[in-house]
């Protein structure tokens, strides 16, 4: 079983928590989840197949023509934040 | 003593219209927060559309570095989490950087030095963070600006090798105009990797990196600094660590910021949002055409082929737009050298004086070369030339309408000059006794009159021929 | 004809007889969404006035609801996520855009399950979305509430999105239409991400020609999406009627048949497959030609945690915009860190922290290749064997699910170990960007069940064209629960 620790760490590293309940929900889902992904590692000939990342590629895309366009002002930018500052958005001290 | 290994990772800031994934406004602003689109605050729903002109722009950089390009263009995402990174990933490249395996070729000292560039991959600024006491501000002017990242391999060894590099991709930078690379407005940006190994040693040495060192001179400074330091460790016995450390500008020395030991995880995988887009053979082709010659190859040029001095050179390619000129003054029809007498001296000068940089320049290539064409033709002289072409800028004029509204050619006539100078020799008999008493440098007194009489258009060669023949016929007739 | 039932066109014609007025349109669905709100909790805001621009389309003067995780300049969207509460968006997603320029009236924003990441229409922040057909039972997610506003008559049409069978699967259980065309087809601008590549725009309709009217109008390229494609200005009205004789339909073998099931206690899912075995016949009679095809049983297991994987790790990218800084709920805290791991914890519901940590545990480093890029390699199997059985055959048709909607408490979002396909297969719909349509097909137990079709990339037209001539014979058009409002 995935250690709790190990959880809790990468929870950290998403930026939120939870508690201990939870951690051990987790616990148990990912029991379940890594036996199911444990299917796919089976499947024959699955190494020489290529990851597929878009639903298909038609390379019909083409690229944006440089041109500007602006539909927001600083005024909606800072809408939805009361957490401001000669027109910027106030957070605590960033410390590098 | 220990060698130095170098690696260095340069931020570019390209020049576009519009943003690398939004139509926002890329500039260099002062209203916070008046450039962006929701795409640059990664607002839920927002989608990343690429920049045709920022592609562009990063494979050209990249040809011009000599790198591979890759059959198509794909992005990837680096994850973590940063209050300046407002989606909470970057997109950049690197599955299919738009450049692998490059190399630039930089002069240090006299002998030419290879420098092997690992990759070349396009990708998007951050928000700016402005820090005070207790807290700080986040201005999204800055956020999906379109940023280049050049990587080096770890192949200098020492800060010159490193300073000469970043002098050399600048000029890349400049002459491809890709970006205007001006480091105080934070366009080029260097990180700057650094070991020390013994000679004796096969595997490099262990690896402190400096972020975010934007002026050359601070590059070299944290460089030698960082030498010093780890010299004196190594020497005492101990043990580099791998660390990132900060350089300060008060002190010139570096801090250490962070160990390695936790290295962050970025979760690269495949931006999904952007699809690939082939790379066509005569699209390639079409950029290909468009990189000039760079600086070092046209030194090289004016050197070699031109005959110029290597300092004269350096002047001239020292910006592309100089050198543009300059070589289009030559495809009229000037002698090199001359071409450069005049380029560096007249017009350079000028510029300097008039605070204007030859794009803003008035006198045309075809203009000055059409005047320096009359000079080597001797119908005005190099003097006129020069006062021609000044009151040509002044006056916002084509020289050569000035030359014929003045009628200011250069008199070659002797039956129109020998009058003159007859006229000169008689109207100052005092000079005339000197040159009896056997000093033949009171001519030049004689030109300068002749030169007066006909305002300056006389031949000055011509003049002084028959000034000679008339004073010695004077001498000779006992008068 | 109740207002409940009516189509697009129906309504349309009223309108455009002048028997009713956009703006009294407006106040029958405006009242009936207040009335089916307190039963069944669909929406998160309704919209209390008539905002309709001048136009004149097909949909003018139509009233419809959205899904929640459309951005709506103005108007509050929280994806029915704490994280997002109080948020105004400052500019809108294209699909609203489209709608708000044909004139299309908007009655309220409608609950998903949280962020869209769920299946069941119980995990929004402000509770669980009922079935219309039985207040016990679910209404399926995540377009939960565009669900519950199509199944209970309130809107003729409702936008949802659809990631792994977020739009059909509902609709299968509510007894509606269901249509997610191309990927690419429709501009996901402004839609919230969950999986971007997985993520369509779809809708709910009274009936199949709606869809065809909906994607007319939705469908075409867009400046801020690069994904979408360029319009093929087709009106895919013009040949729903067309002639599938000879058509080949195929299904997958061994699932399909209650047969396969001899010692199934279920009876429901017996008659649901039983009734899918007459709907065949139906369609065989009409001139179809449907058969069965062995798919790979190992590649159909896969489907579950290939979308697991890629929607989870997608989704943990996704979402880490949602920090609390410059949007969203502030947390508390000195530190920056401290101020976004507190919005964050506040925000997300264990559901959604559960996913984004299996998410970022699949992108690790260590795991990308035998989980992520594993995933992304059975997809590429299933699109490959689907795209190939696409050049014999014109569609898939499957049961859009196993049963009827199941009861509240026998079903949860917690993964089950047993994974069934009969639930899960719609996701290759999403894969592959396939054009995927539901439609009700019977009755059992007084419930909706439903069946899918599926076709090739880019066979939208011919996707809604055999489902309208299926929707022809199964009669099933305008399903609405009879004594809903009495």
């Amino acid at each position: 079983m995935i250690e709790k620790d190990k959880l809790k760490d990468y929870a950290r590293k998403l930026m939120f928590e939870m508690n201990e309940e939870e951690y051990e929900t987790l616990q148990k889902e990912f029991e379940v989840i890594l036996k199911q992904i444990a299917l796919i590692d089976n499947i024959k000939g699955i190494k020489d197949v290529k990851p597929m990342t878009f639903p298909y590629i038609a390379y019909k895309a083409t690229f944006r023509e440089d041109e500007v366009k602006q539909e927001i002002d600083a005024e909606e930018v800072l809408s939805n934040t009361i957490h401001q500052y000669q027109d910027q958005v106030r957070v605590p001290k960033v410390v590098e | 003593m220990y060698k130095v290994v170098i690696g260095l990772e340069v931020h570019c800031e390209l020049q576009t219209k519009s943003k690398n994934f939004s139509t926002a406004k890329n500039t260099f602003s002062s209203k916070p927060n008046e450039n962006v689109m929701p795409v640059d605050l990664g607002l839920p729903g927002i989608l990343p559309y690429v920049n045709k002109e920022a592609v562009y722009k990063a494979i050209k950089t990249a040809m011009a570095l000599n790198c591979s390009i890759p059959d198509e263009v794909i992005f990837d995402r680096k994850n973590y989490f940063y209050p300046d990174l407002p989606k909470g990933y970057q997109i950049t490249q690197v599955t299919k950087p738009v450049g692998r395996k490059g190399y630039l070729d930089i002069v240090v000292g006299d002998s030419i030095k290879r420098v092997d560039i690992h990759q070349l991959h396009l990708e998007e600024d951050t928000a700016s963070l402005e820090h005070f006491n207790n807290f700080s501000l986040l201005d999204y002017n800055r956020s999906g600006i379109p940023l280049m990242e050049i990587v080096t391999e770890p192949c200098m060894e020492s800060a010159d090798e490193a300073i000469a590099f970043l002098e050399t991709l600048r000029s890349v930078f400049l002459y491809c105009n890709v970006s205007e690379a001006d480091s105080k407005k934070g366009q080029m940006r260097c990180d700057v990797n650094i070991s020390l190994m013994k000679d004796t040693d096969t595997e490099l040495g262990t690896k402190v990196e400096m972020k975010n060192i934007n002026a050359f001179n601070k590059v070299r400074s944290s460089i030698e600094y960082e030498i010093k330091r780890q010299t004196a460790i190594l020497e005492k016995g101990g043990k580099v660590e791998q660390e990132t450390r900060r350089y300060s500008d008060e002190d010139e020395k570096t801090y250490a910021m962070r160990k390695k030991v936790d290295a962050i995880d970025y979760k690269y995988f495949i931006e999904p949002n952007l699809p690939p887009v082939k790379l066509t053979d005569s699209y390639l082709a079409e950029i290909k055409q468009e990189i000039p010659k760079l600086q070092h190859e046209r030194i090289h040029i004016y050197t070699n082929t031109y005959g110029l001095s290597l300092y004269d050179a350096n002047i001239l390619a020292k910006e592309k737009e100089v050198s543009d000129y300059y070589n289009d003054v030559i495809s009229y029809g000037t002698e090199e050298k001359m071409a450069a007498n005049w380029v560096i001296t007249v017009i350079l000068g000028s510029l300097n004086k008039l605070n204007l940089t030859i794009s803003e320049f008035k006198i045309t290539p075809l203009m000055l070369a059409n005047v320096l064409k009359l000079v080597n033709q001797n119908e005005i002289s190099v003097n006129n030339a020069k006062k021609i072409l000044y009151q040509a800028m002044d006056l916002n004029k084509d020289p050569m309408i000035i030359i014929k509204e003045n009628n200011i050619k250069q008199i070659d006539d002797e039956e129109v000059l020998l009058p003159k100078v007859k006229e000169a020799i008689d109207e100052n008999n005092d000079v005339y006794m000197q040159y009896l008493e056997g000093k033949d440098y009171v001519a030049n007194f004689f030109i300068g009159k002749v030169m007066a009489k006909t305002n300056r258009q006389a031949n000055p060669a011509i003049t002084l021929k028959i000034v000679k023949e008339e004073l010695e016929r004077r001498k000779n007739s006992g008068n | 004809m109740e207002f409940t039932k009516m189509t697009i066109d129906d309504l349309k014609q009223q309108l455009n007889e002048a028997k009713i007025s956009p703006k009294e349109l407006y106040n029958t669905s405006l009242a009936l969404s207040k009335k089916a709100h307190e039963k069944l909790n669909i929406f998160e805001t309704i919209i209390d006035d008539f905002q309709m621009e001048d136009a004149n389309s097909r949909i003018s003067g139509i009233p419809y609801a959205l899904k929640d995780n459309f951005s709506t300049k103005g108007i509050l969207t929280t994806a029915s996520s704490n994280i997002l509460n109080g948020y105004i968006p400052v500019y809108d997603a294209t699909v609203y855009k489209k709608l708000k320029e044909a004139g299309a009236v908007l009655v309220g924003k409608t609950i998903l399950d949280e962020l869209a990441m769920g299946g069941t229409g119980t995990t929004g922040h402000t509770g669980t979305v009922h079935n219309p057909w039985h207040m016990d039972r679910l209404m399926g997610g995540s377009s939960a509430g565009s669900a519950a506003a199509v199944a209970s008559g309130i809107v003729p049409f409702a936008i949802g999105s659809d990631t792994g069978d977020s739009v059909r699967k509902p609709a299968a259980l509510g007894g509606i239409v269901g249509f997610k065309p191309s990927y690419g087809r429709i501009s996901r601008y402004g839609l919230f991400a969950f999986a971007s590549s997985l993520d369509h725009v779809a809708y709910f309709t009274r009936c199949v020609k709606d869809s065809a009217i909906l994607t007319n109008i939705l469908k075409g390229q867009d400046e801020y999406d690069m994904t979408s494609l360029e319009d093929d200005n087709l009106d895919y009205t013009l040949t729903l009627n067309d002639d599938i004789k000879g058509k080949k339909l195929f299904y997958f073998k061994d699932i399909c048949d209650p047969a396969y099931y001899p010692n199934s206690s279920d009876e429901t899912m017996i008659e649901t497959l039983t009734k899918f075995q007459e709907t065949l016949d139906k369609c065989r009679k009409l001139g179809f030609i449907i058969e069965e095809v062995s798919f790979d049983k190992e590649l159909l297991n896969a489907i579950y945690p290939t979308y697991m994987i890629i929607s989870c790790a997608e989704a943990t990218s996704n979402n880490a915009n949602l920090t609390g800084i410059q949007f969203g709920p502030r947390g508390e805290g000195d530190s920056i860190d401290e101020i976004m791991l507190n919005a964050r914890t506040k925000g997300f519901s264990e559901l959604i922290k559960r996913r984004f940590i299996l998410g970022s545990y699949i992108l690790q480093k260590e795991n990308q290749e035998k989980l992520f890029l594993n995933a992304a390699r059975i997809r590429r199997l299933i699109v490959d064997k689907m795209t190939e059985l696409f050049k014999t055959y014109d569609g898939l048709i499957m049961p859009a699910s196993s049963n009827i909607a199941p009861k509240f408490n026998d079903s949860s979002d917690r993964l089950s170990e047993e994974y069934l396909i009969l639930e899960n297969h719609l996701a290759i719909g999403n894969f592959g960007g396939f054009p995927s349509i539901t439609l009700p097909s019977g009755i059992v137990k007084e419930m909706p069940v439903a069946i899918n079709i599926t076709g090739p990339v880019f066979g939208d037209k011919d996707i809604l064209n055999i489902a309208y001539k299926i929707e022809e014979i199964l009669g099933f058009k305008g399903l609405v629960k009879d004594d809903f409002y009495v």
